[in-house]
């Protein structure tokens, strides 16, 4: 962990050689990447790449065969006071249904020690304040994926991990969300965020790192990838993304 | 750890069936006490103390099933991965969730045992039973809270409600009734076991010679504690192991 000029605390993601084997299958195979403070990174693949078993690997859920994932320097779990180093949002569904979205803010903040104001603050920022007491079963998708959102961010986290974040989004919700990213790179903090959106990608995305077959096939700035330099015609996102990891 | 402790405390408050099951675990004690009372169940060496531990049994199934409920839940609610990233130190994580339910059990076995007591005492006619000893009702809160940890770890292990629900009520009531096949063991085995722990401390009820424990009622305790923790170490080995 650093401190920037602005006092924030920032971290880096960084990935070696990760590699995952689930039953004989190689999931991840020898992956490494980073994602930088103050950039949106996107991590794009297709479905059953790789992206989610990686993104749980680098918050220690799952376990590496071999390789490592570090955040701030070390990896995620030899830190005191995680989820104000890395916030995450892996699966909507990830709230007891019958707890209120005001409970369960309260209980990943209080498992690190945060206070009430922290869980208020996060529910008006993500504009569940409304429908705090609510039992998180009765919330939409949208609503729920706002409550992970929220869960993310609660610790004001140096790095952000978004897994598929616009899922069950509508138009305004993913407007808003693009809103919300720019802003958390631009305070300062790592965004690593998947999607098979591609246009908001496109938008948002300052990094890309596509895997595919659980192997890297590319990382780099967006505007590199998109061939977007003097002289050179910018490729849409989806026709150069495609073409990399192949149509159905 | 003492705020993965006070999560674990805020997970059970915050979810009504996990709270108010806990209630009704801790109403069921006194409950079946005033049942046992008021139908003319307690014999003529009990005591009130002991008849105040009648409730005993249901107790025990009640918070055994509660704690094996609230730690399978997190994995039949896909809430396990906030858990895990929220405090990712496997051990912490643990030890506040086993501590959590130890906390919830013993408040609720201090509190049923004291409102047991009381209404025995309220119910029973003056003079026809002894008080006994009630500070022996620790017995049942030791009890309560060595299977409640026990309910969580396996929870823990099975990762299935309904699994391990089945495997704590099989594991509190099979000793007695299988207890005829123990042979030369049963001492050993129904001795410890959680129900005939109690019976020990607080005396009153016949214990046949033969399932009472070979060094007295407290080293009984002290066995029912070490299978608790030896039960809570090889559910820490699996969530390691699976989670870790």
């Amino acid at each position: 962990m650093t401190t920037s000029a602005g006092g924030r605390s920032t971290a880096a993601i960084v990935v070696e050689d990760a590699t995952k084997v689930i039953d004989g299958v190689t999931v991840l195979d020898r992956v490494s990447f980073s994602a930088q403070p103050g950039r949106v990174t996107a991590f794009l693949g297709p479905n059953g790449a790789g992206k989610s078993t990686m993104l749980r690997a680098i918050l220690g859920i799952d376990r590496l065969t071999s390789g490592r994932t570090m955040i701030g320097g070390r990896p995620f779990r030899e830190h005191r006071r995680p989820i104000e180093v890395a916030g995450a949002l892996l699966t909507p569904d990830s709230a007891h249904p019958r707890r209120t979205a005001r409970g369960h803010l309260a209980v990943v903040a209080t498992s690190n020690g945060l206070p009430q104001a922290s869980v208020e603050r996060m529910l008006d920022l993500v504009g569940l304040g409304a429908i705090a007491d609510l039992p998180v079963g009765q919330m939409s998708l949208g609503m729920q994926q706002r409550l992970g959102l929220a869960t993310a961010l609660v610790g004001d986290p140096a790095v952000v991990i978004l897994d598929e974040p616009h899922n069950g989004l509508d138009a305004a919700a993913i407007r808003w969300l693009r809103g919300v990213l720019r802003a958390l790179a631009d305070a300062g903090r790592t965004v690593l965020v998947s999607s098979h959106l591609m246009s908001e990608i496109e938008l948002v995305g300052d990094d890309i790192v596509v895997i595919g077959g659980g192997r890297i096939r590319a990382a780099s700035t967006l505007a590199d990838f998109l061939g977007d330099g003097p002289g050179t015609a910018r490729v849409p996102l989806e026709d150069r993304y495609l073409e990399l990891v192949g149509e159905l | 750890m003492r705020s993965a402790w006070r999560a674990e405390l805020l997970k059970i408050t915050t979810v009504r069936g996990l709270w108010l099951s806990a209630v009704l675990a801790a109403v069921a004690i006194p409950t079946t006490s005033l049942l046992v009372v008021s139908t003319g169940g307690l014999g003529a060496r009990d005591t009130a103390t002991s008849g105040a531990a009648t409730g005993s049994l249901i107790g025990l199934l009640a918070y055994g099933a509660w704690g094996a409920t609230f730690a399978a839940g997190e994995y039949a609610q896909r809430t396990m991965v906030v858990s895990l990233a929220t405090v990712p130190r496997r051990a912490v994580l643990y030890a506040a969730k086993l501590a959590a339910t130890a906390t919830a059990a013993a408040a609720g076995a201090v509190v049923a045992s004291g409102v047991a007591l009381l209404t025995v005492l309220a119910v029973t006619p003056r003079g026809e039973h002894e008080l006994g000893n009630p500070a022996a009702l620790i017995g049942v809160v030791l009890a309560v809270v060595a299977v409640a940890v026990c309910g969580t770890a396996v929870g823990m292990l099975t990762r299935s409600p309904s699994g391990s629900i089945a495997i704590v009520v099989v594991a509190l009531l099979a000793p007695k009734a299988a207890s005829g096949l123990l042979g030369g063991l049963q001492r050993w085995v129904v001795g410890a076991s959680p129900d005939t722990v109690i019976t020990q401390i607080v005396g009153g009820a016949q214990l046949p010679a033969e399932q009472a424990f070979p060094h007295g009622a407290w080293a009984a305790a002290a066995t029912m504690v070490l299978v608790g923790a030896a039960v809570s170490v090889a559910g820490f080995v699996s969530f390691l192991w699976r989670d870790g």
